[in-house]
């Protein structure tokens, strides 16, 4: 650890932070706009400047290429500091075209916020503005260039060229024409361009696929994981009105830093697509009540030992603990996890071959992962009534596996999404998508996640989660135990069962997940920019220090 | 005394190019003793000797190559900054033109020293003829066994390089240079780390001045004393002072330090042309510019420099006579800079450029005073805040024209029409 003083404070930091890091961990701040804290450092934009006591006299410099020294004297409020603060902002401004009602970055803008801290002076410039021109500027598959609004920071070129290492776009001229685009006639187009829209600090480069849908300060986020692999990224799911309108990285440094990919990204477009809204019997909507009586009629028709269930890889452990609980109370091993082929595709970044985001939940419960025995124990009439939770076993990847389940046996299905599962079930009840509810998720590198309710769905008392509506079953079937108001309390209850999680409440499952001790499932390769990385706040805040600045961004914990 | 000479000393010697009649003049002397030395020992000679680099920021030489660091396994890089851009320095373009051999002889000594065995000479893009000329003088080096493996049988090595640059101002900053001969956009590089330490193809590496290097030779000839002992005590050997615009005999003299700038514009640039003296830029358009009345007690060192807050830069002086307009004068140098700004950092990129406009605006008589006001505030703005020199070598003369000729930039001033116009 390296003492320095910012402001007449004494702080300590550990050796190697940077001069911008230490502030910023320090609650002390420091605008910036080209330093990224997992991008090379480039210092073009100079307005991090503190001034440094040497023995030389004070010394201006920007904070984010300086490294901490012992007995450092740092001053980021002297007048010469927030001079050279001010007017970077002002040169930054001078030829902006200040279109912010109609931009898209408005209330997450670097230059916004800057200047409600510390700008708020009257514009001295009376020349033409010079026009960059390249507005509203296509430039690839979802990202949309606006050379105007830019403050050539690189911090996008900087992620092209050290991330997916595709190098897109480049910097064309020079002095104030300098500007950013791509090669003649080529497009920004790789599995990760979504994260320069996220890294881009001003309205330069914004997504398609969010543009003009929402104003991001009515947006409302809930810390989320991705269920777009097996890899899970730490995610802000943000919504209004029952809607999700983007997810966004959420930083985990050892996880996905703070990136993720376009297929996670966009994975929220197909969340509301074809919904399961009604119980259906037969592939024909139902009303909940009718349902229920049909569903009653079934369950009293046959014994407890000959019911089975398959739950989908994917679901949140405390669905898959409910089953379990379930099917020891019954006494039989009819129960196990279904796990699709691993037919995604996977880079050396974060994309990983499969699909299911739970896998390692089920290997936490010690569930069984042969699902195909369960199918054919249904066909063969061993089982008389299959439960099929959130799991489409007649889609077309698996289709030939499972087709014999149709005839043989009463098929139950819980499912968010009117699937060929659903649609074949004597009754399919809807249950919630993993935004609507409270869940856990343990991904391939043993990382256990919360992913927290973002809103209720409508007809919330009507479409229940599934680990809640497993325990409603259960209770038909006598075992009162099984009932709780919320997944949260599942988890709640898998947390003092199983030691290793050592009693943790669902609401204190810190941000960046809990790490057990499962094998890693597959190759897990994180390659990228290869600069040292030491300059971490949360290894010198603490967790509530963490928890205060995502409050303060609007990212809310549940109570639960 | 033509012993005196050291850079300028086969200069007017018909052919003087060739690498025999170099040869037989003198060239290539100095080989035979520094393979006799440690490279140790002729850092040393020349920390002794004073010299400073002479690309504009007056450097101690001796001290930067002490900076390579040893043993890191990695080469060494000598690069030879011969990418002479700055406004009104013309002088290693005569060197290159009269006597390319002596810059030949200068890296073989500095890489000596380094011990390194690449060695890249950018030249300036529009350099073409001098280009061709030193590539001449490389084969004819080549052919002598002078470049190459085992040069004059002493078992080093050194193989050298010519790179042409595509005539961009920032290229000559020495990490702009690193950057461009890398095949990269010429930007300056953020410091630290510092080139000699992670430089060309992030091996160490020292950049050097054309003249910097072409005085080595001389240092290990005569000795390290013997050159301070020349000029003055902080200014030290000769050095080329170039002198351009109003003036009756433009041209450039090799002298030691310590003339006095008034007897020098007179004995050898033969007194103004057109008039009086008005303004006098000492050291390339980047330095701050000086009155006649500050001239007056003037040497050329870097220290009489210092101490009239501007700066001996290249050496190449500009002088302007009574009927100048300094506006337009200044809008000639912003205009330069902010075309020349890599645009890559924000005071320069935005600074240099809104500086040039606001001079367009003042030369067609819209500006008010506040403008003019605010010219100086945007140089200070700029000013020391930028990853290279290039915000800082604007905001110099910027500063100085502004404060020092302000009448001139009055007369531009749009009149007020009520008393508040002047100030809104």
């Amino acid at each position: 650890m390296v003492k320095l003083t910012i402001n007449g404070k004494e702080v300590e930091v550990p050796e190697g932070t940077n001069v911008l890091e230490a502030c910023l961990g320090k609650g002390v701040q420091l605008e910036h706009f080209c330093y990224h804290r997992y991008l090379p450092v480039d210092g073009n934009c100079r307005t991090c400047m503190v001034e440094l006591e040497t023995p030389r006299g004070r010394a201006l410099t920007i904070g984010c290429n300086t490294v901490v020294a012992e007995g450092m004297v740092v001053h980021t409020t002297s007048e010469t500091a927030v001079r050279a603060q001010k007017s970077a902002l002002e040169f930054l401004l001078l030829d902006h075209p200040l279109d912010c009602p109609i931009c898209d970055k408005s209330g997450e803008c670097y230059l916004q916020n800057h200047y409600v801290d510390h700008g708020r002076y009257e514009p001295r410039h009376v020349n033409p503005r010079y026009f960059k021109g390249d507005k509203a500027l296509d430039i690839g598959d979802h990202i949309v260039l606006d050379a105007e609004r830019c403050v050539l920071c690189t911090r996008c070129t900087r992620f092209l060229d050290h991330i997916p290492g595709s190098s897109e776009l480049g910097i064309i001229r020079r002095g104030h024409e300098a500007k950013i685009t791509t090669f003649p006639g080529k497009v920004v187009s790789n599995d990760y361009s979504g994260n320069i829209t996220d890294v881009c600090p001003v309205g330069a480069l914004t997504l398609k696929e969010f543009r003009f849908k929402q104003r991001v300060w009515l947006l409302k986020k809930a810390k989320s994981v991705c269920q777009g692999c097996a890899r899970g990224c730490s995610i802000t799911v943000e919504h209004n009105f029952n809607r999700v309108y983007r997810y966004m990285p959420r930083e985990n440094k050892d996880l996905n830093r703070s990136w993720m990919c376009d297929d996670g990204r966009f994975s929220f477009q197909n969340l509301d697509e074809n919904r399961l809204m009604l119980p259906m019997l037969k592939g024909k909507e139902v009303s909940v009540v009718d349902a229920s009586t049909v569903f009653g009629q079934l369950l009293s028709s046959v014994k407890p030992t000959e019911i089975g269930a398959i739950v989908h890889g994917s679901s949140s452990l405390e669905t898959m603990y409910q089953v379990k609980k379930l099917f020891e109370k019954i006494g039989s091993a009819n129960a196990a996890v279904f796990i699709p082929p691993a037919n995604g595709k996977g880079d050396k970044i974060l994309k990983l071959p499969s699909l299911v985001s739970n896998e390692n939940g089920a290997r936490f419960l010690g569930m069984s992962l042969d699902s195909e025995s369960i199918a054919k124990k249904a066909a063969s009439g061993e089982i008389k009534m299959l439960f099929v939770i959130e799991a489409d076993v007649l889609g077309p990847a698996v289709k030939d596996k499972y087709e014999a389940i149709k005839q043989a046996a009463n098929l139950i299905v819980l499912s968010d999404k009117i699937t060929e599962t659903a649609k074949a079930a004597n009754v399919a009840f809807p249950v919630r998508n993993f935004v609507e509810t409270n869940g856990s998720y343990i991904n391939a590198t043993s990382l256990l996640q919360a992913a927290r309710r973002a809103y209720e769905p409508e007809n919330g008392d009507k479409i229940l989660p599934a680990a809640l509506l497993v325990g409603e079953i259960a209770n038909l079937l006598g075992f009162t135990d099984q009932r709780f108001e919320d997944p949260s309390a599942v988890f709640n209850s898998i947390s003092k069962e199983y030691g290793e999680l050592g009693g943790v409440k669902f609401r204190k499952i810190p941000g960046r997940g809990i790490q057990l001790s499962l094998p890693p499932i597959g190759p897990l390769p994180f390659e990228g920019v290869k600069v040292d990385f030491n300059i971490f706040p949360d290894e010198y805040s603490t967790a509530s220090q963490i928890e205060e600045a995502e409050k303060s961004q609007g990212i809310t914990v549940d109570k639960q | 005394m033509s012993s005196d000479l050291q850079l300028t000393k086969r200069f007017g010697i018909e052919n003087s190019r060739n690498i025999d009649v170099a040869r037989k003049n003198g060239a290539y002397s100095s080989l035979e003793k520094l393979f006799q030395m440690k490279p140790t020992e002729l850092i040393d000679e020349v920390k002794k000797s004073n010299l400073k680099g002479r690309g504009g920021a007056g450097f101690p030489t001796g001290m930067k190559w002490s900076f390579v660091p040893q043993n890191t396994g990695k080469p060494v890089y000598l690069c030879v900054n011969a990418d002479e851009s700055e406004p009104g320095t013309f002088t290693d373009r005569y060197i290159i033109e009269n006597d390319p051999h002596l810059l030949i002889e200068g890296i073989i000594c500095g890489a000596w020293a380094l011990q390194c065995h690449t060695s890249y000479i950018y030249i300036r893009g529009e350099y073409e003829k001098q280009f061709e000329m030193l590539n001449v003088a490389l084969a004819e080096a080549r052919k002598a066994g002078l470049v190459g493996k085992n040069i004059l049988g002493s078992g080093f090595d050194l193989e050298i390089w010519t790179h042409r640059g595509a005539g961009a101002y920032i290229c000559g900053e020495e990490t702009g240079l690193i950057e461009s001969l890398e095949g990269k956009k010429g930007q300056p590089r953020i410091k630290p780390p510092f080139p000699a330490v992670v430089g060309l193809f992030n091996c160490p590496t020292i950049v050097n001045n054309v003249k910097t290097l072409c005085h080595i030779p001389w240092i290990i000839e005569h000795g390290g004393d013997a050159f301070a002992a020349i000029g003055t005590k902080d200014s030290t050997g000769t050095n080329i002072f170039g002198v351009s615009g109003h003036i009756n005999n433009p041209g450039y003299w090799e002298l030691p330090f310590g003339m006095h700038v008034p007897e020098f514009l007179e004995k050898y640039a033969k007194g103004i042309k057109g008039g009086k003296l008005k303004a006098f830029i000492p050291g390339g358009s980047s330095t701050p510019v000086l009155t006649p009345e500050e001239t007056e007690d003037l040497y050329l060192t870097y220290e009489s420099m210092m101490a009239h807050k501007t700066f001996l830069g290249t050496g190449g002086m500009i002088i302007l006579n009574e009927h100048t307009d300094m506006v337009r004068a200044l809008k000639t140098l912003t205009h330069f800079y902010a075309d020349e700004s890599c645009g890559q950092c924000t005071p320069c990129r935005e600074g240099t450029s809104w500086l040039d406009r606001i001079l367009t605006r003042m030369l067609a008589g819209e500006a008010t005073t506040r403008e003019l006001d605010m010219m100086v505030e945007i140089a200070d703005n700029m000013e020391g805040r930028t990853i290279c020199a290039l915000a800082a070598a604007c905001a110099m003369p910027v500063r100085s024209f502004v404060t020092k000729f302000r009448p001139d930039f009055e007369k531009y001033i749009k009149p007020a029409v009520f008393a508040g116009a002047a100030v809104s």
